[in-house]
């Protein structure tokens, strides 16, 4: 097989394909997106010294939904945070117990020194003082477009308090019962709000980045699975013909008449026992998925390959190699599956896009991905939220999969053009 | 040409034969009922509802009896452990005996849903059939039609500015999942749009039966349809036409002197046919099944929201159900394709 | 004696291709006369671009990626199909010039009758009415001697042999009685009792109908056979034009004459020769020499012909009738060769 990717590197079709920029620009964006894919994973290896927890991921960075981008939220929201916070915050004083679980992204109380008395009066005049705020601002029934009371004559209460800056120093306070954050780390901080957040809180940016690892987790497995059971039965029933081909044919027919959707859909119950309901470990849980997947998506590199396999088999060298009483196994191994490594390319990036694409409605239906986000669960989330006009979260889950379908249509393409004399372009 | 369909329909008997066989040892992987009735259920409940739904039968008339599940009926013959079923009462040959009559369910002899109980099988696929053909019969007519006119095009002025286009937006279209289209289509299409029009043109979910009330619940749906489905559609026609452009004959109109829309409109066309009636043929059986995610976040009772409820509340009867009837149309369907081929292009003849 | 004048006039035609490794000149520079009445064969091996001077002239070049050299002169009637507009070329097309290509097998479109075909170049070109059109379409596949006319109309291709096909595809080019036949290979796909017959077919419409013919083939037999006059074409260049029984016997370029010698020849001389050929092979179209594109090959070959790329010029004491793309001619003496050229060739008809 090593000969067989030496021989596809010195070939034509590869120098064709590297000719071509914006394939070689898209393969880098794949790139991309497995080191970040590979990285978050190493949230299940690390966790806590590197990538992205499941664990991390639900947790909330914000008491009140937030906008992207920095966009303030609404006045109401932003009372509301400070209102909880507060809350919280006058709780764990009281009780006298630790700090550790408020926790909103990288932003915490100071563990240790929250138990000196110092801290504590200085946590205690911060709460004073933003219930005060707060009980100003609550006089308002609107804050969102507050009128300002007026006196007698209509002309504006000068004493009244002006709401824009009462919810600054508000905020101001709250923020202060947190400890500082470094310069990085308020970096990091405001990168988990760069894209929103959902109606729960947690950040945008985290789910869509960790759906990231699940994508290319399913597109992985599915896809090399897919092409390797492909790719081994279209070349055995082309090569050894008879009954084999027979069985291997009847099984494609018989699995290409349903819809794919459906037959997906039927697999998964079929194969979703209440094994893997229980299991909470996001590998193994998709495992019904995969499963599913798997045998619908063996079909495509199959028929290519029984049909390139047949091809091949009239070819001289392969004559000749059985002339000279090579056993078939070997010459289905060595002679015959190497000339279709340019197919079972392109068939995976092929049956990559796929299988992304039907995890997401898989998802969105709530027969994917069941725990923890995937872009078609945060799809699917999103439908209330878009109803009252908020994008974040479909806007960042419909973002980052369009950029790696496209990438991965693009190389595909490519790879088409470049591999396939016949292909039209 | 009645010997090929009859051969065809032949031959057709044991590949469906197969595809139901499957599909019912599939579907029994896991027992159903335990499925449905969950973890919380007793062994007698389920006891109880495997021998109404007649699953303590054995599923082939050859089975070997397991002692702690017995089968509900008695063997014909037992020769040591294997024992031979009257066939009829078996679970397989009484469900193809159920197809061959296509009898799912009647006031005397009820197949009944789990999750309606008062309902029989065949009724609740009947009903749900005709909202569905009411989204996908449109939708496939309105996609096939602007999908070849652009795929035309393409071809035509292939390589111009206009192509170009044309490719970059299908293949952006390609790239952007079915559901979004569909979530922003709902919002955009109904609540956005209505606020700005004044009225009610679309509505975001339901139905309701009746022509009149087509536009209000299933033009929507159509539009939207049409947006997803014709960028893959464009992409083969292109294909098709585009290779269309290299043949030999195509040389020989031009070179004849025949002008440039006779070339496409004629003879490019005519042998395009016979790829375009293909795809257009395979996705009949889809046209029953309709868009599972359509029908679902439109909330509308065809065929594709039945069986994911099913799916999702474990409705056993009607899952299987569905898919013996949707496998039987899809073979169907493929023996009229060819029969369809046979008329378009003269050099078939059906052997 | 005065010479009739040309009816296809071709000067310096220059066409060029836009691939993805760069634009390659496909035929640079050819120019022939066509004269009335005459068959005309071009003739060279397989890639030397006789293909692409004869859809150069008929236009029937992709035109994304075609580009003819404006400089080039296809003077036809008085206009010059090089930079005719696509209106003209659709009216001369089928009518006044006609093609007739390589593989009669896929040449015809195969879900529309023989019938239908004819007629439709009748319908563009003529003003015959329906029933007109049918009686003349019977009336060519008669001509061209298909057996039951009457019925064989209104079959489809695939229900005729290749013979009965390119039989056709006559009949389509001349139903209106084009003055230039132009004819690509038209017997290459075919056996040869049938490439006899169809070769008699087109002298005989070459008489009755006063037509000139182009005939393309690689096949020396075929041009002595039926052809009038002769150009041979090497890697995009004529490199000789004259008469047939001029140029068989009197051959000017070395590579004419390399040909003409690997032609097998039969008879007990013959006995235990080998069969000669012309050793090395065409030069890529991307990496053209700087002067003559034959002189790798050539035994005569000389510095001045690697360093200038000759003219095609009349030969000597002939004229214009004859005229040859070389220096160093084969009617001249031969040059001062050096050993290893000498051992570079293995045709004993090679030397002069």
């Amino acid at each position: 097989m090593i000969a067989a990717f030496k021989r596809l590197k010195a070939s034509r079709g590869v120098g064709k394909f590297c000719r071509n920029r914006l394939a070689v620009a898209a393969l880098g964006i794949i790139v991309l997106y497995a080191l970040v894919g590979g990285w978050v994973a190493l949230g299940d290896l690390l966790p806590g010294r590197a990538g992205i927890t499941y664990a991390q991921v639900e947790q909330p960075v914000w008491p009140t939904p937030i906008n992207g981008f920095g966009i303030p939220a609404t006045n109401e929201r932003r009372v509301e945070a400070a209102r909880i916070i507060t809350r919280e915050v006058k709780r764990a004083v009281n009780n006298g117990e630790g700090f550790t679980d408020i926790r909103y992204g990288l932003l915490h109380i100071l563990p240790g020194t929250a138990d000196s008395d110092t801290e504590l009066d200085r946590l205690s005049t911060l709460i004073e003082e933003s219930e005060d705020l707060y009980d100003q601002l609550s006089e308002f029934d609107d804050l969102n477009s507050p009128e300002p009371p007026m006196l007698d004559d209509g002309a504006p209460d000068p004493d009244s308090i002006d709401v824009p800056s009462t919810i600054a120093r508000l905020e101001g306070a709250v923020r202060q019962m947190f400890a500082p954050l470094s310069g990085w780390q308020s970096l990091k901080q405001s990168l988990l709000h760069s894209l929103g957040t959902d109606r729960q809180g947690r950040s945008n940016f985290l789910r869509v980045i960790f759906s990231i690892k699940v994508a290319l987790q399913v597109g992985i497995v599915v896809a090399i699975i897919s092409v390797l059971v492909g790719t081994f039965l279209g070349a055995a029933a082309a090569y050894f013909g008879g009954w084999v081909d027979h069985a291997v044919v009847w099984l494609y027919s018989t699995l290409s008449s349903m819809p794919e959707l459906i037959l997906l859909a039927v697999l998964v119950y079929a194969f979703s026992g209440s094994v893997f309901d229980k299991v909470s470990n996001p590998w193994l849980a998709l495992v019904p998925v995969y499963a599913a997947m798997c045998m619908e998506f063996w079909i495509g590199p199959c028929r290519v390959i029984r049909g390139e396999t047949l091809k091949l088999k009239e070819l001289e060298y392969v004559q000749a190699a059985t002339a000279i009483g090579f056993g078939r196994f070997y010459i289905l191994l060595k002679h015959v599956i190497p000339n279709t490594v340019h197919l079972m390319f392109i068939n995976f990036s092929l049956l990559f896009i796929a299988a992304i694409k039907f995890e997401v409605v898989l998802s969105f239906l709530g027969l994917g991905v069941k725990v923890g986000p995937s872009w078609g669960r945060m799809i699917q989330e999103s439908t209330q939220e878009v109803i009252n006009g908020i994008f974040w979260q479909i806007g960042a889950a419909t973002v980052f999969m369009f950029v790696l379908v496209l990438a991965f249509n693009i190389v595909s393409d490519a790879l088409q053009d470049a591999f396939d004399p016949k292909h039209v372009g | 040409m009645w010997s090929y369909v009859a051969r065809r329909l032949l031959y057709s008997i044991p590949v469906y034969l197969g595809i139901i066989l499957i599909m019912m040892g599939a579907l029994r992987l896991r027992d159903p009922v335990s499925a449905y009735l969950g973890k919380n259920a007793t062994a007698e409940t389920a006891l109880l509802k495997k021998a109404s739904m007649g699953l303590d039968r054995p599923f082939l008339p050859i089975g070997i009896e397991d002692p702690a599940e017995p089968f509900g009926i008695e063997p014909i013959v037992e020769v040591g452990r294997v024992g031979f079923y009257p066939p009829l009462r078996t679970q397989y040959v009484e469900f193809l005996w159920r197809i061959l009559r296509f009898d799912f369910g009647t006031a005397e002899r009820p197949y009944r849903s789990w999750q309606f109980e008062s309902d029989n099988v065949g009724a609740k696929l009947a009903d749900a059939v005709w909202p569905t053909l009411k989204i996908t019969i449109p939708a496939l007519v309105l996609t096939a039609t602007i999908a070849i006119l652009v795929g035309l095009l393409s071809a035509a002025y292939r390589g111009s500015v206009l192509d170009k286009t044309l490719m970059v937006l299908v293949v952006l279209g390609m790239s952007i999942s079915v559901v979004v289209f569909i979530v922003l289509g709902q919002v955009f299409g109904s609540s956005w749009l209505n606020g700005k029009l004044g009225f009610e043109l679309f509505a975001s979910n339901g139905y309701e039966p009746g022509i009149q009330n087509w536009v209000k619940y299933c033009a929507l749906p159509v539009i939207i349809g049409v947006v997803v489905g014709m960028g893959y559609d464009a992409r083969f026609y292109r294909a098709v036409m585009v290779e269309e452009t290299s043949r030999d004959y195509i040389t020989t109109a031009v070179a004849k002197g025949a002008p440039r829309h006779k070339i496409i409109f004629v003879h490019m066309l005519k042998n395009a046919m016979i790829p375009v009636i293909t795809r257009i043929m395979i996705t009949i059986p889809f046209l029953i099944t309709g868009s599972i995610v359509m029908e679902y976040q439109f909330r509308i009772p065809g065929m594709g929201k039945l069986l994911i409820d099913a799916i999702v509340n474990k409705d056993f009867p009607i899952i299987q159900t569905f898919t013996a009837v949707l496998a039987g149309l899809f073979i169907l369907t493929n023996i009229l394709t060819d029969v369809l081929y046979a008329l378009v292009d003269p050099r078939v003849r059906l052997a | 004696m005065t010479t009739p004048s040309p009816i296809l006039s071709v000067r310096h035609l220059t066409t060029r291709f836009r691939t993805d490794r760069g634009i390659v000149t496909a035929i640079d520079d050819v120019s022939f006369d066509l004269y009335p009445g005459e068959t005309l064969g071009i003739v060279g091996e397989s890639g030397c671009g006789k293909t692409v001077t004869s859809k150069s002239i008929m236009r029937l070049l992709p035109e994304r990626t075609t580009i003819i050299d404006p400089s080039s002169q296809i003077m036809f009637e008085g206009t010059n199909l090089a930079t005719a507009d696509d209106r003209t070329m659709r009216r001369i097309r089928g009518d006044r010039i006609a093609m007739i290509f390589q593989e009669p097998m896929t040449s015809l479109n195969p879900v529309f009758t023989i019938g239908w075909q004819l007629d439709e170049a009748l319908k563009y070109h003529t003003d015959l009415g329906r029933a007109a059109r049918r009686s003349r379409a019977i009336e060519m596949l008669k001509l061209v001697e298909i057996p039951n006319a009457e019925r064989r109309v209104d079959e489809y291709p695939h229900q005729l042999s290749g013979g009965m096909r390119q039989r056709v595809m006559i009949g389509m080019a001349l139903c209106c009685e084009p003055d230039v036949f132009i004819a690509d290979e038209p017997t290459t796909a075919l056996d040869v009792t049938i490439q006899a017959q169809i070769l008699a077919l087109m002298e005989n419409l070459r008489k009755r109908l006063n037509t000139a013919i182009i005939l393309i083939t690689h096949n020396l037999g075929v041009v002595a056979q039926v052809c009038d006059r002769v150009a041979v074409m090497y890697a995009g260049r004529v490199i000789e034009v004259g008469g047939v029984r001029r140029i068989f016997h009197d051959p000017q370029h070395p590579y004419t004459r390399a040909l003409l010698d690997s032609i097998p020849k039969a008879g007990r001389k013959e006995h235990g020769k080998r069969l000669p050929t012309i050793e090395g092979i065409v030069p890529s179209l991307f990496d053209l020499p700087k002067g003559c594109r034959f002189a790798d090959r050539c035994a005569r070959c000389q510095p001045l012909c690697r360093d200038t790329e000759p003219e095609l010029l009349p030969a000597e004491g002939v004229g214009e009738s004859h005229l040859k793309r070389c220096h160093f001619p084969l009617s001249q003496a031969a040059p001062v060769t050096s050993a290893s050229h000498a051992a570079m060739t293995s045709s004993p008809g090679a030397r002069p």
